[in-house]
């Protein structure tokens, strides 16, 4: 019985500990400083490598930076870059869905091949493109990512448009004489983008995701930047000593992905009920 | 001449990592996988002959032959399976191999090669005259596409071949460090009839007449070198004659530091080079490896500045970035003390190194904050950063994505403390090919680079005016920092025209206090061979000339 | 969706379809090779240099002119492009610059590795997806297996792959660190590519799962005594197959992407690995040869998964048993 109501508990506190960790998330991005009072840039090269301990809680990088609060300060950085390239690729995803579905039949092949084609461009390629063209940056690593990920989210949102079009209620108000506009605006926008709040605060942790896999190829966020994939990166190859280096950077982007994702489902239950 | 002897080290034997993980490590794998092999051997006496050692190393060559392109993976390729003309001791002396013996014209125009008439590539070809012809107008024709090779010969003529074993090469204008260039592996003579073949089929399939032949080379996984048995021509510097020890090399490619180290320490690879810093704390410790180690020759790992564009065209600004910048820290930090600092043009190793220039560019930063004063930067951003008329001290590094990550946190560091004294360092990552467009187009405030070769003639390469690359247009220069000095040019010219080795030592201290004066490189570590071995590998040896890694004496005891 | 649209397509349809989707296959990889060869031309950067070693090395200009003039990189860009679309439609993927060889040979080398692990990654993504699904039976037991999806499922593969190695392969040694030989080298990257796709692919199967389980047939057939497990596995499965094997196609083009970092790691010999390199020296036939290959493996995915479609399209069956 004990076990039956602590998981009980545990479905109710799933919601509250993801909100309390983005609300920190949150002041970490508006006022950093309000949560730690070190320097995130100072280095300390003779206090390189200290595991975690009191004075350092999740222990020193290998320039003697203290990485919790790298982490804080890098918070603002990373989700900064997550948002913007999720929001770009579901831009992306969504004007090419609208065209796709609402366009007419070559249209609706135009894209399916457009699809496949964006399948088969590796976002490497991207990422070379954008950082030779536009130089180092953030910027550069927004754009590689968010077009890079923009098939997947294109794949699903053309087919929610699809399956919305063809879906009973919109046929009646075309039956109706209802114009386009007014059945995009009233019918398919709302459903078709319904998923998309979900499919985009899930997304957020998935872009940090690709852009540290991007810093791993050494076309990251430039240094000092404590960008949470740069920072991953760097500790891969002193995995062996410091594991402290890999495993923090990385929890954080694991939890902020797990707090997106129990808050969007969150969001997506009071939406359907809302809808019903 | 004298350069200080490279620095050899040998681990000593202490105890092993002792921690919990240790012993659950231990237990988990006697558990799993059955024993672990027993790497700890009492060495036999006498040299035994047979096995195979496995080589791990972190970057594949793009082609076996040396005389394409150049890079240092392919001469430690090369180094196995070509023999050179002549042979470098650890003291910078020029020795013979495949030529016994040589005279240089009193123009030193024309060198004549006595070669030796016993060897035979192991296409059978037979080494004569002709094939030295043949592999010197290799290197220097384009089709090759040489870089290293044929760079390295641009005075290269002819050759004259009056008899089957002599070999008169013709150089258009003097120049004093031929044998030394000819002693590194990039150099390195290949069979006339493997030459005749296609670059790129020749590339696969390169033929030598050294103590191995290249078996196979199965892309991306490792190359198979299997022994010569013919081979009775070794380099004086060898420890043994005849064939080498070994049946067969597996040169495997592991570009991972950690996971090399990780073979090597689970029996898997028998020698790693380029041992990570990290990770040589742990192998001194571990009593079943030794270290192999040696500072190559050459330009240490470095940043240049560009003196051709503000703020860097002013010397004080030089001085100041130079000076605030604390390496020594830095390689305290993210390498673990490992590596030492070079502070001269030239790394100790370097005949005609001359150590009083180690400290002309010490850490001090208040002589630098001093010199951007006086050099008119005195307003400050903000930030903190500085500026002079409303401009702030702003300096651009492009960062190859190939670059180390030890480099990198290096260069971080860099960024940091020459942040307080007023520079904002901004480190760009980008491809490879971005960055050396950015360098063609002298668009870069430092660039970052090192230059191995054996001879202080690199000076001559990376600082004088004949290596700046045409005026226009985008093109390769050596000479990263722009650096244009009638004097200096006048010095490392003089310095190729005579073979006189105590005016050559004058002249190239000349160079040095000239190059350093002008604080045009951070200089940072030697390049190095770093070598970790299992204690059933014996008598591995780093050729001097690039103290590259020769298996020719190396033998197994199990 | 496309397949979810098509559910009921007559057999006779198949070959017309086939055709349709070959004439597209040509279209896709036409527009990817030209995509690929725009990508590169846009790119500022002078292949060049790169074929001759990098910055350190003395090329003198007469070197750099013969390369130029090999690689026809001297012609006008639409010539280039002219010969380069030629040159794919008669079969020939050209020659790699930075590899001296030719890519088509490159391909031959490294694809299989890349090919291996996808394959060995699916197979587990689906091994463990389709054991939490049916197995995980009862209220607690689905809502903790559903959390430990979610989690799988968001786990960066190459994080995890970092901690595996660092704790299967350096600290207890139970699997080889490095990893081109014999099957135990493909056990940690498997595991790393294959634990955040099968959580991602229990958690699209599982919803269609429990629906089928509420479906009229499996109340006849629990009343007919048949054992719960069986039930689950033959019956509410195949109606959870579908979304995962839609989904099955979009992995694959996945993998190869996720591959590049999961072979850096692991040190790897691998397709993923030569695009990387391929990138990085701008070397144009290597990376348009490699990106034909994706789209390729893409394109037969897509095929292979509409085939899986019809046999085991449940309504398919149920019309014929």
């Amino acid at each position: 019985m004990t076990r039956l109501k602590r998981a009980i508990a545990l479905r109710e506190t799933g919601p509250a500990l993801a909100a309390f960790y983005l609300a920190i998330l949150l002041v970490a991005v508006i006022a950093p400083q309000v949560l730690t009072q070190t320097d995130p840039m100072a280095i300390a090269p003779r206090a390189a490598f200290a595991p975690p301990s009191l004075h350092h809680l999740f222990g020193t990088d290998e320039s003697g930076r203290d990485i919790l609060t790298r982490l804080i300060y890098g918070a603002r950085q990373s989700l900064l870059l997550g948002v913007s390239a999720i929001a770009l690729a579901l831009l992306i995803a969504t004007t090419l869905a609208l065209i796709g579905g609402l366009g007419g039949r070559m249209a609706e092949r135009g894209i399916r091949w457009l699809i496949d084609v964006m399948f088969a461009f590796p976002v490497l390629v991207l990422a070379l493109l954008c950082s030779a063209t536009l130089g180092s940056g953030i910027v550069p690593l927004v754009i590689a990512v968010g077009i890079g990920s923009a098939a997947g989210y294109t794949r699903l949102v053309f087919g929610q448009v699809l399956a919305v079009r063809d879906a009973p209620y919109v046929e009646a108000a075309r039956a109706l004489g209802h114009s386009p506009f007014k059945i995009i605006r009233r019918h398919i926008l709302p459903n078709a983008v319904r998923p998309l709040v979900v499919l985009a605060t899930m997304g957020v942790g998935q872009m940090v995701v690709w852009s540290a896999s991007l810093s791993f190829l050494g076309l990251g966020a430039p240094p000092p930047a404590a960008e949470w994939g740069t920072m991953l990166s760097m500790g891969r190859d002193y995995i062996a000593e410091a594991w402290w280096m890999t495993l923090f950077p990385g929890l954080a982007i694991v939890l902020t992905m797990l707090a997106t994702t129990v808050v969007g489902r969150a969001i997506q239950l009071r939406m359907d009920a809302g809808a019903s | 001449m004298s350069p200080s002897t490279p620095l050899f080290a040998q681990s000593r034997p202490r105890h092993v990592r002792g921690t919990i993980s240790c012993v659950v490590a231990c237990a988990a794998a006697v558990l799993l996988t059955g024993c672990r092999r027993e790497a700890h051997h009492v060495a036999p006496q006498t040299p035994v002959s047979g096995g195979t050692i496995v080589y791990a190393t972190d970057r594949e060559p793009v082609c076996l032959d040396p005389h394409v392109a150049g890079d240092m993976p392919q001469v430690f390729v090369a180094q196995q399976y070509l023999d050179s003309l002549v042979a470098m001791d650890d003291r910078g002396r020029i020795l013979p191999w495949l030529a016994t013996d040589w005279q240089i014209s009193d123009d030193g125009l024309s060198y004549t090669f006595h070669l030796r008439r016993d060897v035979t590539f192991t296409d059978g070809t037979r080494f004569d005259a002709q094939a030295v012809r043949a592999n010197l107008d290799h290197m220097v024709d384009p089709h090759t596409q040489s870089g290293t090779a044929g760079g390295y010969i641009r005075q290269y003529l002819r050759t004259d071949t009056p008899d089957d074993y002599t070999a008169v090469v013709h150089l258009k204008s003097p120049y004093a460090a031929f044998l030394e260039v000819l002693s590194q592996g990039f150099l390195g003579l290949e069979s006339p009839r493997a030459l005749a073949r296609p670059r790129d089929v020749n590339c696969q399939s390169p033929v030598g007449s050294g103590p191995f032949m290249v078996q196979r080379w199965d892309h991306q996984n490792d190359i198979v070198f299997v022994r010569n048995p013919a081979y009775n021509w070794g380099p004086p510097t060898a420890l043994h004659h005849g064939p080498a020890r070994l049946d067969r090399i597996e040169w495997r490619f592991v570009a991972e530091p950690s996971v090399r180290f990780a073979a090597l320490q689970a029996g898997e690879a028998d020698v790693i080079d380029s041992l990570p810093p990290e990770a040589e704390t742990p192998a001194q410790r571990n009593r079943d490896l030794w270290l192999l180690m040696a500072d190559r020759p050459g330009n240490p790992t470095n940043g240049t500045l560009n003196v051709r564009r503000a703020p860097f065209n002013d010397v004080r600004v030089r001085e100041a970035f130079v000076r605030s910048a604390d390496i020594p820290g830095a390689l305290g930090s993210v390498f673990f003390h490992h590596y030492r600092h070079a502070g001269g043009p030239l790394s100790p190793s370097t005949p005609f190194y001359d150590p009083a220039f180690e400290h002309v560019g010490d850490y001090d930063p208040a002589r630098a904050n001093a010199l951007l004063d006086a050099a008119g930067w005195t307003g400050r951003t903000a930030d903190g950063i500085r500026t002079r008329n409303g401009v702030p001290l702003i300096v651009h590094i492009p960062v190859r994505s190939s670059w180390p990550t030890a480099d990198r946190t290096l260069w971080e560091q860099v960024q940091a403390t020459a942040r307080a004294t007023g520079f904002q360092v901004l480190l760009e990552n980008s491809d490879d090919t971005s960055v050396l467009t950015r360098e063609q187009a002298w668009d870069y405030d430092v660039r970052l680079g090192y230059w191995n070769t054996d001879t202080a003639d690199v000076l001559r390469i990376i600082f004088s005016s004949a290596f700046l690359g045409p005026p226009t247009g985008h093109a390769n220069h050596q000479n990263a920092a722009g650096f244009s000095d009638p004097r200096f040019d006048r010095i490392v010219n003089d310095a190729l025209t005579t073979t006189d080795q105590d005016r050559r030592r004058e002249l190239y201290r000349q160079a040095q206090a000239a190059a350093a004066a002008q604080f045009l490189q951070i200089t940072t570590y030697p390049q190095t061979t770093r070598l970790a071995l299992s204690r059933s590998v014996h008598d591995v040896r780093l050729e001097p000339s690039l103290h590259v890694t020769t298996l020719y004496d190396a033998w197994v005891s199990r | 969706m496309t397949a979810l649209s098509r559910r009921t397509w007559p057999f006779g349809l198949i070959a017309r379809k086939i055709a349709r989707r070959l004439a597209n296959a040509v279209l896709v990889l036409l527009a990817a090779a030209s995509l690929a060869f725009a990508a590169l031309h846009l790119t500022p950067g002078d292949p060049v240099t790169a074929i001759l070693g990098g910055g350190t090395q003395t090329p003198s200009p007469e070197t750099i002119a013969a390369a130029r003039h090999e690689y026809g990189l001297d012609r006008p860009i639409s010539v280039q492009f002219g010969l380069y679309i030629a040159r794919l439609a008669s079969g020939n993927l050209g020659q790699s610059f930075s590899q001296h060889m030719p890519v088509a040979d490159v391909l031959r080398a490294q694809g299989p590795a890349t090919l291996a692990l996808m394959a060995s990654a699916l197979l587990t993504a689906w091994l463990l997806a389709v054991l939490s699904i049916v197995f995980a039976v009862g209220r607690r037991t689905t809502a903790f297996a559903r959390t430990t999806e979610t989690f799988f499922a968001g786990l960066p593969q190459f994080w995890l792959a970092i901690l595996l190695l660092w704790a299967l392969g350096f600290e207890l040694q139970i699997f080889p660190p490095a990893g081109n030989r014999g099957l135990r080298s493909l056990v940690l990257p498997t595991l790393s590519l294959a634990i955040p796709l099968g959580g991602f692919l229990a958690r699209v199967m599982r919803d269609s799962f429990d629906l089928a389980l509420h479906e009229p047939f499996i109340l006849t057939a629990r009343a007919r005594g048949t054992p719960e497990w069986l039930i689950r596995l033959r019956h509410a499965l195949r109606h959870a197959l579908l979304p995962g094997i839609s989904l099955s196609a979009w992995a694959v083009g996945a993998l190869v992407g996720n591959g590049v970092v999961i072979e850096m790691i692991f040190s790897r010999r691998g397709i993923g690995r030569e695009l990387f390199l391929a990138v990085m020296t701008h070397d144009m036939p290597l990376v348009s040869g490699i990106i034909l290959f994706i789209a390729l493996v893409y394109i037969l995915a897509g095929i292979a998964t509409d085939a899986l479609y019809v046999v085991v399209d449940p309504r398919l069956k149920a019309t014929r048993s």
